[in-house]
């Protein structure tokens, strides 16, 4: 998408919608099922505070050795959205999570599901390939594999080791909030968002510490802490999707400290 | 002009139209090989734009279908009998056009190898789940009804007389698959436009009309291609014989029914043209005034719609055979041109998920030549179907059917009463 610049006015009007749900972004979200599955005991979510995120793309290529995703495909999209005070202001975005997925809705043979902790997975040996994910994803974070990614892997060894099978042409693919990571971390009694070992690749590869993780069910989480001390937003919020990703719009004073 | 066109189709004629298919036919099968060994790369599809040229054909192969269902239940369920050998046509073409529907679907999914997941995977929430499981059925509905035609065949009458007997005999039960095929046909031609219709994340296809305008210029359009193929099979071979009274009586209800498409489109497009909402006012330019404004001004509305209804309204002009088919054929691209347009005109507009203003970006496609080849080859599939079925299997006979069509009143008055 074309690089916008986003005038001081244009940024002010935004903050007087963020400062409109402010009221209910600061309360404490009861933890939301997702679709008609039951609420499972953990319920994940990301949060990206915008004025950290320096766009060094690492949580792109992080994500990219984890999940041995091809060269030609990002999960996780950093994106150029505007500058404020002469600033670059940066947006990474990976799957949503919705808690009421389009995707889900649509996909003709369920290959796209809700796990009872939130996260939309995809059965990559169910899916036919017919692409009406994509076509009704409101984020553009599906991804098809119009050719089989063969051969070696640029982002490995030194953004990380794969995780997880990659996938065969014909597919759509998408980021799943590193369920490896979560699953084999709880099993080892590690605490995702806490510990590296069972967090998602992005919120651990990211230097500024722009990406936090963690249990929406846990009022202690650092998710849970931080959406109830900061007004956050979430993308396109008025589609009624529910995203499990929060942003912590940039803030040019907190901007000017970290420079 | 009417002795002109009677150019009787002598065997030099029939050999070269079937060379000229087997051409598409081969080069079609070359490249849908190509498409299933290298995979869809070979096409110009895109995750921005994921639907292009087939999508457009198994639309439009399922909508120009619709004549079967339609035309069946006029003839079984609301009893307008005198229609049966028309009816007979279409029950032909719409085997043919699914099975065109169901090739071109093969082609576009990326694991055509997992075509059978939906039928065993159930997503009830998924429009595109209950228009695959109503296709796959209704696609056995249509072989049911077809299998009294298909008993026509000489040599199958000749070699199998036992088998073609019981096949004929499928023709009893055409109440009860009338009935089968108008609730499953009802559910997904109006589902396809609901395809598109339930996507929130796109403005300009978001709305309940779609269901809706989908089913009718199905039922215009499939009615139209059945008249059409009927009055150009009559006009170039001596196996093809019509009642043209019938098929002008039912040109007439066409124009009528073009006047009922007209005023649902009118109000679907004015409705849209007041006030800006992001992505459905980039949607409506992109029709009206953009690249696709030559399609759907004169493809859908001035050529597709307009002309025709005045051409079928008027008798003059609709007792004249080269006018009719003219319409008619006008009808059938103008139902095609609106699936092209629907298709394109969502995927085009990318609306941004960026916070703050809703900034919209504009996406492009072009079908490649891999898309066009394999795209014709299933177009040439379906015409040369139907020419041997013309041909050899009486398709286009209404006295055949006449014969036919009085034994089974007899036989269903005696079995129908319960």
């Amino acid at each position: 998408m074309a690089d916008k610049t986003l005038s001081r006015r244009d940024f002010i009007k935004l903050g007087a919608v963020g400062a409109a749900v402010v009221a209910g972004s600061r309360m404490i979200r009861p933890a939301e099922a997702s679709g008609s599955v039951e609420a499972g005991p953990h319920q994940w979510a990301m949060v990206i505070d915008q004025s950290k995120c320096t766009g060094c793309d690492y949580c792109t290529l992080a994500c990219k050795a984890h999940n041995d995703v091809s060269p030609e495909v990002e999960w996780n999209h950093v994106q150029r959205v505007g500058t404020l005070d002469g600033k670059q202001i940066f947006l990474p975005r990976p799957c949503m999570q919705c808690a009421k997925a389009p995707c889900v809705d649509v996909c003709p043979v369920g290959a796209s599901y809700y796990r009872p902790d939130g996260i939309v997975m995809m059965d990559y040996d169910r899916c036919i390939g017919c692409r009406y994910c994509e076509v009704a994803c409101p984020y553009e974070a599906r991804s098809f594999n119009w050719t089989a990614f063969e051969g070696e892997n640029p982002a490995v060894p030194e953004w990380g080791q794969p995780e997880v099978e990659r996938r065969p042409r014909g597919v759509v693919e998408k980021c799943a909030f590193c369920y490896q990571r979560i699953d084999r971390g709880l099993e080892l009694g590690l605490t995702p968002g806490v510990d590296a070992d069972a967090t998602p690749a992005c919120c651990v590869a990211c230097p500024t510490g722009a990406r936090l993780f963690g249990d929406l069910s846990d009022p202690e989480s650092a998710v849970s802490k931080v959406l109830r001390e900061h007004s956050s937003y979430r993308l396109r919020d008025d589609l009624g999707t529910g995203p499990r990703v929060y942003y912590l719009p940039a803030d040019p004073k907190e901007m000017e400290v970290e420079s | 002009m009417i002795p002109r066109l009677r150019v009787k189709f002598t065997t030099n004629a029939w050999l070269i139209w079937l060379g000229v298919l087997g051409l598409f036919l081969l080069s079609g099968l070359i490249a849908g090989l190509l498409v299933f060994w290298k995979g869809l790369s070979l096409t110009n599809l895109s995750d921005r734009v994921p639907w292009g040229l087939w999508i457009t054909i198994d639309l439009s192969s399922i909508a120009l279908s619709a004549g079967a269902f339609s035309l069946c239940a006029a003839v079984y369920l609301i009893g307008l009998k005198r229609y049966q050998p028309i009816a007979r046509t279409a029950t032909f073409i719409g085997l043919i056009g699914y099975t065109m529907a169901m090739l071109s679907l093969l082609l576009d999914i990326g694991r055509p190898d997992r075509f059978w997941h939906a039928v065993v995977y159930w997503n009830k929430h998924s429009l595109l789940w209950e228009v695959t499981m109503c296709v796959v059925l209704y696609l056995t509905v249509l072989v049911l009804e077809s299998l009294p035609i298909l008993a026509n065949f000489e040599w199958l009458r000749a070699r199998f007389p036992k088998l073609a007997g019981r096949m004929s005999h499928v023709h009893h039960y055409a109440p009860y698959l009338a009935i089968a095929g108008l609730g499953l046909s009802m559910l997904h031609q109006s589902s396809l436009g609901a395809v598109y219709g339930v996507l929130k994340a796109r403005p300009f296809w978001y709305k309940p009309e779609m269901a809706v305008l989908f089913m009718f210029s199905a039922v215009v359009g499939g009615i139209s291609l059945t008249l059409f193929a009927s009055m150009l099979s009559a006009r170039v071979t001596p196996k093809a014989r019509v009642n043209d009274a019938l098929i002008e009586r039912l040109a007439h209800f066409v124009g009528w029914a073009l006047v009922g498409y007209l005023y649902f489109r009118a109000w679907d497009w004015l409705a849209t043209t007041y006030t800006y909402q992001p992505g459905r006012t980039e949607g409506l330019d992109l029709i009206t005034k953009g690249p696709l404004s030559f399609n759907f001004w004169f493809g859908e509305i001035l050529i597709g719609a307009l002309i025709p209804m005045i051409l079928l309204l008027n008798s003059r002009t609709r007792q004249h055979t080269f006018w009719r088919m003219a319409a008619l054929l006008m009808v059938v691209g103008g139902v095609v041109a609106y699936r092209w347009d629907t298709n394109l005109s969502g995927l085009l507009i990318v609306l941004s998920y960026l916070p703050g203003e809703p900034a919209v970006a504009y996406a492009s496609y072009a079908p490649s030549l891999i898309e066009f080849l394999a795209g014709f080859g299933v177009i040439a599939f379906g015409l040369t179907a139907f020419s041997l079925g013309v041909r050899y299997l009486k398709v286009v006979d209404h006295r055949v059917a006449e014969e036919e069509h009085e034994t089974v009143t007899i036989k269903a008055s005696e079995t129908v009463p319960v």
